[in-house]
């Protein structure tokens, strides 16, 4: 994984020390910095000596404004950690109600509805839905701020106004894909043989639905759900661009216009942790909820 | 005999299907008695299933359309409301269904769903009600009840989640058990342990049964009477020894054809009979057998619903019946 | 979309006689009663004719638009929506109507390209992954696990990084994002029907591996392959869009709807018709994709092997 990342930000044409240096340039800062840099060393070389610091936390030093890549990285991560979260919860207040009540009652004009909606929310482009968010919520009506992002702990009204339509947009795209999945476990949950045993019990109702269908019924909504949060703290450029919120999407895309590679390698690298992070945390959970995969 | 304890009356169920309205259970009625055993036969898609389900309610509304009665203890289990209904499930009836392997939800523990059918009846404690899910668990055979508590049903054989299955069926001392297929998935010493079980409690506790197989053994070892279904239809009841000794319907002949002796019912399975039952949504007008029929010795057979009439008393007080224009070998 | 009657199903002679269980497909394209069936299908039947007259209007965009998407007249800029300019002007005076109809072709034509590329590389590669087995199995699912690791934007993001901007990177970077999509659904199919009992009957009469993929795999595995396509073109579009809105993707003054909706991000305030418009195309081209695949799911794959739409995103 780490080679193909390095691999991958070593392919970006264009002298990054030449660019960082602009104007300023003359030929013995330059050697001087291409030394630093390490960048005049070979490839394979370049890579272990890359590979070894990241292990130890070290991801080298931006060559646009000379800060540690980690601390570049740590200063973006709680807006773009903000963001997702926000989304996700956003998400699956939409998804679980809707997607349940739709296979409660498939074709019902509650099922169509949720079902047009859905559709809609996937096919809109989200970037798209900000703008009209921001010219209605930001700029007609003025109930919101059209950007931009401060700490929980400097202003938490702030915080949370400015969180707000960000996390509806990317909220309601993922909400709208899970609420599909969350519809289609519940049919199935509901059509399972184990359902008609506990009604012959003679369970009540609520039981019924709660241990015997919304409980079997998670197990797929734990997948996605970890899914789009993977997407949400990596995908979300986009929506931070038109947000001008500072997260990592933010600092990659700056990265790849600045050819600032230890930026864009760290944050990559950042993100395919982040994957795997969560792709262990969606095994530990589905260890937790399903009896089955434990030994 | 006083008031049977189950009275199905002209039970029809309809399902709504892609290919149109299904009628997959036409106008049956039959009675279960206290400590009676009614053993239903019939070929997969024959109606058997569906028409217990229907008496249950467990059926989905949305496609299925259930008119009739059936009255237990004289209460009608297709007009009471849904919290009577609840009330009844268990208690009044439990059912045992037919595959162990998805029959069990497999994220919970065996013990968690022994308890809360107990106490969705009545108030016991979650430690009473689960030292009596364990004393069920060892009457059904288990061994290490205590221990099985806390299982859950993937850690179990099939043999043994069927055992659970029909734990939970019996944990509320069901006046009537049915029991759909429930004995099939087990080998044959499990299965003698279990329909000596069910003898017991049916002694105990007067406990009517209606028991769905394929397995003629069964039908001969446990059942007092025996319903035959076809096409959604009862084509044959009566006491075990007339229908399987004299059967008169055709299709009942078919089904026994392969057993020259019936002496050695004991380990034999229905014989298959050539050709396949009718779709339900696309019955023959006239006997539904017909167009697999060997016989057809009668004009009528192809254009007229043969009535269930009595065809001889010779072997029990039960009267035997059947529904069919054939004269050919009844015990007249 | 006549009312042809159904076509008796095709199925093949030998699979008859044989006995094929019936997950096995006759070799033979279905793609009439597909077709009828789809008709049959409002929504989709709908969201197919709209992207036909949608895919027209890219084919025929020169003839169509009213004007040249980069003509520029300072003294109709941003002017609203009126009959002379139905869809507005923006700030360089160009008819929005036309830059709309001319960003049609080029976001179309990225799709198309990106979803092709992604199709044949990720056939090959889940079909030789699926057919063979083993090692080759081992070394290209597990390379098509990696890629599919990553983000899909940012992975899009780094390839144009690596090509630079322009139509035709962003094609490939759209594509390589979604070769592992098709090859895990191909290598599915082919998982399938590889044990059929007539893959197994025309290797034991000594047919050619190219032969058996080509005559009885790849027929087989190709339903699923026309439900994700049609999901994919969903997608291609929107990544485009975000990866021109980005100013990564297509360069202006080329017109493309993510590009056209960045220019107008500036002038919401003032303007709203420029951002409007190309969002609503946009919105419309990947809402129809994705009605039809769902419709193309229903007619062709009903056991629901491809992924649902939106799961690639």
């Amino acid at each position: 994984m780490s080679v193909i990342v390095f691999g991958l930000v070593q392919l970006v044409p264009g002298d990054p020390i030449r660019l960082a240096l602009g104007t300023r340039f003359d030929q013995e800062t330059y050697d001087a910095l291409l030394a630093r840099s390490g960048l005049d060393q070979p490839l394979v070389q370049q890579y272990v000596t890359w590979a070894g610091r990241a292990l130890t936390g070290d991801l080298g030093v931006s060559f646009r404004s000379g800060e540690t890549v980690t601390s570049l990285i740590g200063e973006r991560l709680p807006a773009t950690l903000t963001l997702a979260f926000a989304s996700i919860l956003v998400a699956l207040l939409i998804a679980v109600p809707l997607g349940t009540l739709s296979a409660l009652r498939p074709r019902s004009v509650v099922d169509r509805v949720a079902t047009v909606l859905s559709q809609i929310g996937i096919s809109v482009p989200e970037f798209w839905m900000a703008i009209v968010l921001i010219l209605v919520f930001a700029g007609t009506l003025g109930w919101l701020p059209s950007g931009g992002y401060v700490p929980l702990t400097e202003d938490p009204g702030g915080w949370a106004q400015r969180l707000l339509l960000p996390a509806v947009v990317t909220g309601v795209v993922s909400g709208s894909v899970i609420t599909r999945f969350v519809r289609s476990s519940v049919l199935e949950a509901l059509g399972a043989d184990h359902v008609r045993t506990a009604q012959a019990k003679g369970l009540p109702g609520r039981q019924v639905f709660t241990w015997h269908v919304l409980r079997n019924a998670l197990l797929p909504l734990v997948t996605v759900t970890g899914v789009q949060l993977a997407y949400l703290l990596s995908g979300v450029v986009v929506v931070e661009i038109v947000f001008a919120w500072p997260g990592l999407g933010q600092l990659a895309l700056q990265a790849v216009q600045s050819r600032d590679y230890p930026v864009l390698q760290g944050a990559i690298l950042l993100f395919a942790v982040v994957f795997l992070l969560i792709n262990l945390v969606v095994d530990l959970l589905y260890t937790a909820i399903d009896p089955r995969i434990r030994r | 005999m006083s008031a049977p304890l189950l009275e199905v009356e002209d039970l029809r169920v309809r399902l709504r299907t892609p290919r149109g309205p299904a009628e997959v259970v036409n106008g049956l009625s039959y009675t279960v008695g206290r400590g009676e055993t009614v053993a239903v036969v019939g070929e997969s898609g024959s109606g058997k299933s569906v028409s217990v389900l229907a008496l249950l309610g467990l059926l989905p509304a949305r496609v299925a359309t259930v008119t009739g009665s059936a009255r237990l203890d004289g209460e009608d289990l297709l007009t009471m409301s849904p919290e009577r209904l609840r009330e009844v499930r268990g208690p009044g009836v439990g059912m045992v269904f037919q595959d162990p392997m998805t029959s069990l939800n497999p994220v919970l523990t065996i013990g968690r769903q022994l308890v809360e059918g107990i106490r969705a009846h009545g108030e016991v404690s979650k430690a009473a009600a689960r030292e009596q899910a364990a004393g069920l668990l060892a009457e059904v055979g288990l061994p290490d009840p205590q221990r099985a508590l806390d299982r859950y049903p993937h850690e179990l054989s099939g043999g043994m989640r069927q055992r659970v299955v029909i734990a939970i069926a019996l944990s509320n001392n069901p006046a009537l058990l049915i029991a759909d297929e429930a004995t099939t998935a087990l080998d044959v010493t499990v299965q003698a342990q279990i329909l000596d079980l069910v003898a017991e409690l049916q002694s105990e506790h007067g406990t009517g049964v209606i028991w769905i197989t394929h397995d003629l053994g069964v039908v001969a070892g446990i059942a007092d009477r025996v319903l035959v279904m076809y096409g959604g239809r009862c084509v044959e009841d009566g006491t075990v020894d007339d229908v399987l000794e004299r059967p008169a319907h055709p299709y009942t002949r078919g089904l026994l054809g392969a057993l020259p002796d019936l002496a050695q019912v004991g380990d034999g399975e229905l014989a298959t009979v050539p050709g396949v039952p009718p779709a339900p949504t696309d019955l023959p007008p006239g006997c539904v057998f017909w167009p697999r029929c060997p016989v057809r010795s009668d004009p009528r057979c192809e254009t007229e619903q043969p009535p269930l009439a009595v065809v001889g008393t010779s072997g029990g007080t039960l009267p035997h019946r059947a529904a069919t224009w054939c004269e050919e070998g009844s015990p007249r | 979309m006549t009312g042809a009657p159904l076509p008796e199903p095709a199925a093949s002679p030998t699979a008859t006689e044989e006995g094929v269980p019936s997950t096995a497909r006759p070799p033979q394209p279905r793609w009439r009663q597909t077709l009828v069936l789809l008709a049959r299908n409002p929504t989709a039947a709908v969201a197919g004719t709209v992207l036909l007259l949608i895919v027209l209007t890219a084919v025929f965009d020169e003839a169509i638009a009213p004007t040249g998407p980069n003509e520029i007249a300072v003294e109709d800029r941003l002017q609203p929506p009126s009959l002379a300019h139905p869809f507005g002007t923006d700030d360089l005076g160009r008819d929005i109507l036309s830059r709309v109809i001319l960003g049609a072709a080029v976001s179309l034509r990225v799709g198309f390209l990106a979803v092709t590329f992604a199709l044949v590389v990720g056939a090959l590669i889940g079909l030789l992954a699926g057919y063979y087995g083993r090692w080759v199995d081992d070394v290209l699912m597990r390379f098509m696990d990696i890629l599919f690791a990553f983000p899909a934007v940012l992975l899009a993001i780094a390839v144009l990084a690596v090509r630079g901007p322009g139509a035709g990177n962003t094609a490939l970077a759209i594509g390589i994002v979604y070769v592992p999509v098709f090859a895990r659904v191909t290598r599915a199919s082919v998982l399938g029907v590889r044990e059929d009992v007539y893959v197994r009957a025309s290797r034991s009469v000594g047919a050619s591996d190219w032969r058996l993929l080509t005559r009885h795999v790849l027929p087989n595995a190709a339903p699923p392959i026309i439900v994700q396509t049609s999901i994919s073109l969903a997608f291609a579009v929107l990544a485009e869009a975000a990866l021109s809105f980005l100013g990564l993707g297509t360069q202006p003054p080329n017109p493309s709807w993510g590009l056209m909706l960045a220019e107008g991000r500036g002038f919401i305030d003032l303007a709203w018709w420029l951002a409007f418009f190309p969002g609503m195309a946009i919105f419309l081209t990947v809402l129809c994709f994705n009605l039809l695949g769902d419709g193309l799911r229903d007619v062709l794959d009903p056991r629901q092997r491809t992924l649902m739409a939106g799961s690639g995103r």
